[in-house]
C-alpha cells in the first residue's frame, strides 16, 4: 500500500554532490529550496500542493514517475526547469507558474497534461519532443526569451486555448510535429506568433487569433499545414509562406495587416475562401518565380543543406527534392474564390479577371527580380474567380 | 684545414650512403601485410587503401594503395608510422548486379615500427546505397530482452560491426526496437556483430544514458551471423545504469583532463559570450560522426577548455547539443582560424584559440 510522506515547510538542501531522489509517494507543501537536482523515480508520485513555492539554484526537477502539481510556483536562479521523462497522463500540472528557467517544462515522450500554467521569462517555456502526446491547454506563455512553446520530433501534443504574448522570438514553434489539435489559441505581440517549419510538419491550425505580431504565422521549409478559420488582425505580416511551403490557406479572416499574405521563394499555397479586409497590401509575392525554382531551386537548397551538414551532420530526415517538388510550375499562385472586401470587389469588377488589382503585388507590378546577376520573372496571382461576399463568419 | 673538411664530408657521405643502402635491403623493409576475406573466403583483386587518419575523408587520396593476390593476400611497404587500413572491392555478381564490398580493419590503427607488421585477416561487407551493410531477410538475429527475468517492452537493440571499437554512439545500422513482449528479429548481412540493448526512461532512441536507464552489452559478443540462418540468442538481460558508475564514466570519458589543451571563448556575432555550448575536436575534416574530444559546456563567460589526448591536427566545432541533427534554437559554429577549421596542436600545448563565433540556427 502506498503512503504519503508530508515534508515540513521550508527545507533547504545544501549539498550538491548528488541528486535528491524521490522514490516513494511524497507530498510537498510550502516553500522548498534546492541546490541539487531532484529526481522523481518511476513508481513514485510527487504531489505539490496549491500555494507551494519551489526554488532551484542551478538545478532541475526531473520526473520519471508521476507529478501532480496544482497552483504552485517553480522558479530559480540559473535553473534548468522541470523535465518530464516519459510520464503518462496521470502526471498533471495545473495552474502553476514556472519562470526564469532554461526550459520551463521539458517533455521527453509520454503524455502529460499541462493546464492553466503560466510560463514566464524562461528561455523556452515548454519544449515537447520524443513523440510525446498529451495536452497543453489554457496556458499563458509570456515574455519567454526564445520560444513560448516548442513542439518537435513527431510529437502530437494538443494545444488548445492558450495565450502567447510578448515572446521574443516565437510564440509557438512546430518542428517536425503534428499536434492532434492546435485550436483556439491567441497570439499577441510576439516577434513571430506561430512558426510551422520543415517538411512533415502539416498540422491543422484551426480557429486561432493572431493580433499585433510582427509575423502572425510563418510557414517555412516545405511545411504543408492546413491554416483554417483563423483571425489575423493588425499584424505587420499575416501569413508568411516561405521556402517551398505549400499550405492550404482557407476560411481565414485576414484584416488590417501590413501585408495580409506574403508568398516567397517557390511556395505554392492554395489560397481560397478567405476574407481579405483592409490590409495595406492583401497579397504580395516576393522572390517568387517558377522559372527560378526550375533553374535554381534544387541547387540553392543543396547548397544550404551542405553548408548546414558541414558540421552538424546529416539530418535525421533529409527532405528529398521529390518531397519538395511543386505540383506545377506555371508561374501562377492560386488565390481564387476569396473575398477581397467591398472596395476590392468593385475594383476587380472594373478591371476584369486579367486586370492588376491594387491590393495584390505580383508580376503585374514588378515583372522581374534579380538573383545572382540573373533576372527571373516574378510569378502572378490567379485571383479569378472572386467571391461576391464574405467567405467566413469570423468575428473580430 | 681543407683536407680535414674534405675528409669529414667524405666520411659523412659514405656513412649516409651506407645507411641508405642498408635501408633498401629487403630484410629492413617495413610495412603491413595481411589477407582480405569475404564471407570468410579469400578475396582476390580487392583494393587495399592506407590512410594516415581515421574516418577517411573521401576527398583525400589514400597514402598508399595495393591489390590483393589470388589468395586475397597483400603486402605494402610503408615508412614508420600509424596507419588506417581499408579494404574495398567493386564487382559484378553472377546475376549481373554491381556491388561494393568494403570494411575497415577492426584493429585500426596499425603501427609500423620496423619490419612488416601483420594485419589480422578481416571480412569485407556488402555496402548498400547508404553505405550500410545490405541485409538478407533470411539471415540475422533474434532474441528476447529482459530485466530481472521479465520481458522488457520496446527496448532498442543497436548493431555494431567489427570496426566499431567502442559500443557507444551511432551504430552501424538502424537501431531496432523490440516489440511490446520484448522480442526482436533483425535481418543482417553475413558477418560478425556486437549487440547492445538499451531502454531509456524517457523512451528515446538515442542520447546519453542516465542513471536509472537500462543497458546491456550482449555477453556473447561478437555474434557470428551465417547465411540463411536467423541466430537465436539467449535472453538478453538488461541492468540498471548505476549512478556512481555513470558519474565515474563521465569523469573518465571525453571530459578527461589531459596535458594537452585548447582554450578559448564561444561568442555570438556581437562578441557576447554564449553559455551551454560544447566545443568538439574531430580528426576528420568533414567533422561528422563522433568527435574524439569534447569540452564541458561553456559557462556564462563563454570560456571553454578542450582537453586532447595527444598532439596532432584537429578540426574544431562548437554546438549547443551533441548527437543528432541540428535543430532550431541550437547554437552552432566552427573555429575559423583556418578555412578548414583545423588547428595543429603539439603534445603538452596549452593554446588559446581565441573566439569561436556561433550562430543560432532557426
Amino acid at each position: 500500500m502506498k503512503f504519503s510522506l508530508l515534508i515540513a515547510l521550508t527545507f533547504f538542501f545544501a549539498t550538491s554532490a548528488a541528486a535528491l531522489v524521490v522514490d516513494q509517494d511524497t507530498v510537498w507543501d510550502g516553500q522548498h529550496s534546492f541546490s541539487e537536482d531532484v529526481q522523481v523515480l518511476p513508481g513514485a508520485t510527487l504531489t505539490v500542493t496549491p500555494g507551494s513555492q519551489l526554488y532551484f539554484s542551478g538545478t532541475r526537477l526531473e520526473v520519471s514517475g508521476r507529478l501532480v502539481a496544482e497552483g504552485a510556483e517553480l522558479s530559480g536562479e540559473n535553473w534548468e526547469g522541470l523535465r518530464l521523462k516519459g510520464v503518462d497522463s496521470t502526471t498533471r500540472i495545473s495552474d502553476c507558474v514556472i519562470k526564469g528557467a532554461a526550459t520551463g517544462i521539458f517533455v521527453q515522450g509520454g503524455a502529460p497534461l499541462l493546464e492553466g500554467l503560466t510560463l514566464f521569462a524562461n528561455k523556452v517555456g515548454i519544449e515537447v519532443r520524443g513523440k510525446a502526446a498529451g495536452k497543453v491547454a489554457n496556458c499563458r506563455f509570456t515574455k519567454n526569451l526564445k520560444v513560448g512553446l516548442f513542439i518537435k520530433d513527431d510529437s502530437t501534443t494538443s494545444v488548445v486555448d492558450c495565450r502567447f504574448e510578448g515572446n521574443l522570438r516565437y510564440g509557438a514553434y512546430l518542428y517536425h510535429a503534428r499536434p492532434q489539435m492546435f485550436q483556439g489559441n491567441m497570439f499577441v505581440n510576439n516577434d513571430t506568433g506561430l512558426m510551422i517549419a520543415y517538411h512533415g510538419t502539416d498540422p491543422e491550425v484551426l480557429n486561432n487569433r493572431f493580433e499585433k505580431n510582427k509575423i502572425a504565422v510563418q510557414v517555412d521549409r516545405a511545411a504543408r499545414p492546413v491554416l483554417r478559420g483563423n483571425l489575423l488582425l493588425g499584424n505587420q505580416t499575416g501569413f508568411y509562406i516561405y521556402r517551398r511551403s505549400d499550405p492550404l490557406v482557407t476560411g481565414n479572416r485576414i484584416e488590417e495587416n501590413g501585408v495580409g499574405l506574403l508568398v516567397a521563394y517557390s511556395s505554392y499555397p492554395e489560397i481560397e475562401s478567405n476574407d481579405f479586409l483592409n490590409n495595406e497590401m492583401a497579397l504580395k509575392l516576393e522572390f517568387q518565380s517558377s522559372s527560378w525554382e526550375a533553374k535554381r531551386g534544387a541547387d540553392a537548397r543543396a547548397g544550404e543543406t551542405s553548408a548546414r551538414s558541414a558540421f552538424a551532420g546529416k539530418g535525421m530526415r533529409s527532405v528529398s527534392e521529390d518531397d519538395r517538388r511543386a505540383k506545377r510550375l506555371d508561374g501562377m499562385v492560386n488565390a481564387g474564390n476569396n473575398w477581397w472586401g467591398r472596395e476590392g470587389t468593385l475594383e476587380l469588377a472594373s478591371i476584369g479577371s486579367d486586370g492588376n488589382p491594387s491590393f495584390i503585388h505580383d508580376g503585374r507590378d514588378q515583372t522581374t527580380f534579380i538573383d545572382e546577376g540573373e533576372e527571373y520573372p516574378l510569378d502572378k496571382v490567379a485571383h479569378f474567380p472572386w467571391r461576391k461576399g464574405p467567405a467566413t463568419e469570423i468575428k473580430r | 684545414m681543407m683536407n680535414n673538411v674534405f675528409l669529414k664530408y667524405t666520411c659523412l657521405l659514405l656513412l649516409l650512403l651506407g645507411c641508405l643502402m642498408s635501408a633498401c635491403t629487403p630484410e629492413n623493409e617495413s610495412g603491413l601485410s595481411g589477407q582480405l576475406l569475404f564471407q570468410d573466403q579469400p578475396l582476390a583483386t580487392a583494393q587495399l587503401e592506407i590512410y594516415l587518419k581515421a574516418d577517411k575523408d573521401r576527398s583525400v587520396q589514400p597514402f598508399a594503395v595495393t591489390t590483393t593476390d589470388a589468395e586475397g593476400r597483400y603486402q605494402v611497404s610503408l615508412p614508420e608510422g600509424s596507419y588506417f587500413v581499408i579494404g574495398k572491392k567493386r564487382e559484378t555478381t553472377d546475376d549481373g548486379r554491381t556491388r561494393m564490398l568494403m570494411a575497415e580493419s577492426p584493429a585500426n590503427p596499425h603501427q609500423v615500427v620496423d619490419g612488416i607488421a601483420p594485419v589480422a585477416s578481416f571480412n569485407l561487407r556488402e555496402m548498400g546505397r547508404e553505405g550500410l551493410p545490405v541485409a538478407d531477410d533470411q539471415t540475422g538475429v533474434s532474441g528476447l530482452i529482459t530485466y530481472q527475468g521479465e520481458p522488457v517492452s520496446r527496448a532498442f537493440i543497436y548493431i555494431y560491426t567489427e570496426t566499431d571499437a567502442v559500443l557507444t554512439g551511432p551504430s552501424s545500422g538502424e537501431a531496432v526496437q523490440a516489440d511490446t513482449e520484448g522480442r526482436f528479429t533483425i535481418n543482417l548481412p553475413v558477418g560478425r556483430y556486437s549487440l547492445v540493448a538499451r531502454k531509456r526512461a524517457d523512451g528515446s532512441r538515442s542520447g546519453a544514458l542516465a542513471p536509472g536507464d537500462l543497458n546491456a552489452t550482449y555477453p556473447g559478443n561478437p555474434v557470428e551471423i551465417r547465411s540463411g540462418e536467423i541466430l537465436a540468442l539467449n535472453d538478453f538481460a538488461l541492468t540498471t545504469v548505476d549512478a556512481e558508475v555513470h558519474a565515474q564514466r563521465q569523469a573518465d570519458g571525453v571530459f578527461t583532463k589531459t596535458e594537452t589543451l585548447l582554450r578559448g571563448q564561444v561568442v555570438d556575432a556581437d562578441d557576447l559570450p554564449v553559455s551551454d555550448v560544447y566545443v568538439f575536436a574531430y580528426l576528420d575534416s568533414r567533422m561528422v560522426g563522433k568527435p574524439v574530444h569534447m569540452s564541458v559546456p561553456t559557462g556564462a563567460d563563454g570560456n571553454f577548455s578542450l582537453f586532447l589526448s595527444d598532439g596532432g591536427t584537429y578540426y574544431i566545432g562548437a554546438r549547443s547539443a551533441f548527437g543528432g541533427p541540428l535543430e532550431p534554437g541550437e547554437w552552432v559554429g566552427t573555429f575559423d582560424g583556418q578555412a578548414d577549421h583545423s588547428v595543429i596542436v603539439t603534445r603538452g600545448a596549452n593554446d588559446d584559440l581565441g573566439m569561436i563565433i556561433v550562430k543560432e540556427f532557426w
